[in-house]
């Protein structure tokens, strides 16, 4: 995934989006307030200057799918896990809830169900079935939409063909307004999200860490 | 070991509701609605110690049809599982399940003596669907997403994961649909393994 912090307006449609899709409960503000929220995604604000001559700045951060992702070696049970396509599993029937992963993300896009989720009815009917809701005592996090990253192979698939690019856009993506937020495959050296990767304003989150996130943030390149 | 799991979990899973729900629930103490009647809310917790037990150890009721629906007639009668009736199968995720009206393309003239259609032939006439119960799934714990129709492509038989219909009438649950029944098949068909596969 690539974002184009020069076109992030920070309206956090893609935060939205991503609840929606990802069936993510809201815990209330007492237990947000303890930090026991779930945001798959987030749009961190960042103020730069004096009054009146400030500056707003926005980034979007989800689970930068890293390549050498500190979650992983952690996890005692292999929930969290790279697949051969390179993403950043987490299966939560393995998942016992130690919790080591989240501490060990640099990023803090791990979140954990401190409770059951719950929906008032009739609002459950919303609820996407093609994700899991999980459970107390699981950690989780974004997938960069793997269910429709499935969907669209299953249906690739079926048509004998391969994945074009531009093909499936993750929630957050297709939600974005600005088109800040572009997902593709970066195996592929053509694809769109392959040329901004490429690009001279590319930047890694936390880059020093060592990581190797797969999410470049294109930096802003408006008057300084 | 086993069981101090389960304790565990059963705990777990009934003190862990969601901070809103126990407010409310404390707010109506003293005149807590039936066990039967519907929660106001939608939670993954389970509701008694029991039902947590069930789900840990697979143990699951048997679907009670509210019309005893012949599976070995309507084969016997030529008719296959995905031709009119589950023909969502070859399409997505789910196999669906025919409506009334579907049923009535053919019971408007054939069998109308039998009781059984004259009963499908009143839920018609009142306007209202069949309320079928599921027979097979998978709990909602499994975190499993299963999608039929990539499995009818890869030419996968209906009687490997349902058992021979054909001789049941009501459909009963004759295969033990765990993970290991879903890995075998996918190691010898050389189809994924990768976790994400089904889990998500």
């Amino acid at each position: 995934m690539a974002v184009d912090l020069d076109r992030c307006t920070g309206c956090e449609a893609c935060v939205t989006a991503c609840h929606a899709e990802n069936n993510i409960p809201t815990v209330g503000d007492t237990q947000a307030a303890r930090g026991r929220a779930l945001h798959w995604m987030r749009v961190e604000r960042y103020w730069e200057g004096e009054f009146p001559d400030v500056r707003l700045k926005f980034r979007p951060v989800m689970c930068q799918q890293c390549d050498a992702a500190p979650c992983e070696p952690v996890c005692p049970t292999y929930a969290a896990h790279h697949t051969d396509e390179g993403l950043n599993a987490q299966v939560y029937n393995r998942c016992i809830g130690t919790r080591y992963c989240a501490n060990a993300c640099p990023y803090n896009v791990r979140f954990f169900n401190f409770f059951n989720p719950s929906w008032d009815k009739p609002l459950h009917l919303q609820l996407n079935p093609d994700v899991s809701v999980r459970e107390v005592g699981v950690m989780e996090k974004c997938t960069f939409c793997v269910q429709r990253i499935k969907a669209a192979e299953v249906q690739a698939k079926a048509e004998d063909r391969s994945l074009k690019d531009g093909e499936l856009k993750p929630a957050c993506a297709q939600a974005c307004p600005a088109t800040a937020l572009v997902f593709g495959d970066l195996n592929d050296p053509e694809s769109e999200v392959s040329r901004l990767s490429r690009s001279p304003r590319g930047t890694k989150l936390l880059d020093d860490q060592g990581t190797q996130p797969k999410v470049t943030y294109l930096q802003r390149q408006s008057s300084e | 070991m086993r069981i101090a799991v389960l304790i565990a979990v059963a705990m777990a899973g009934l003190a862990c509701g969601p901070p809103g729900q126990s407010v409310s629930s404390r707010g109506q103490a003293g005149m807590l609605p039936p066990r039967e009647a519907t929660p106001p809310t939608f939670t993954t917790a389970h509701r008694t110690v029991a039902d947590a037990a069930r789900d840990f150890f697979g143990i699951r009721r048997d679907a009670q049809q509210p019309i005893p629906f012949p599976h070995n007639v309507h084969i016997a009668n030529k008719l296959t599982c995905t031709d009119y009736c589950h023909e969502a199968v070859t399409k997505g995720p789910r196999a669906g399940l025919p409506g009334v009206k579907t049923c009535m393309i053919c019971h408007e003239s054939v069998a109308t003596d039998r009781p059984t259609v004259q009963q499908v032939a009143d839920y018609q006439n009142r306007g209202v669907d069949i309320s079928w119960q599921r027979v097979y799934g998978y709990a909602p714990e499994a975190h499993v997403r299963f999608n039929h129709a990539p499995h009818i492509r890869a030419k996968v038989e209906c009687a490997t994961c349902h058992g021979n219909v054909a001789q049941q009438t009501v459909a009963e649950r004759v295969v033990d649909l765990n993970m290991g029944f879903c890995v075998n098949c996918h190691r010898t068909k050389q189809a994924s393994n990768d976790c994400l596969t089904c889990h998500f």
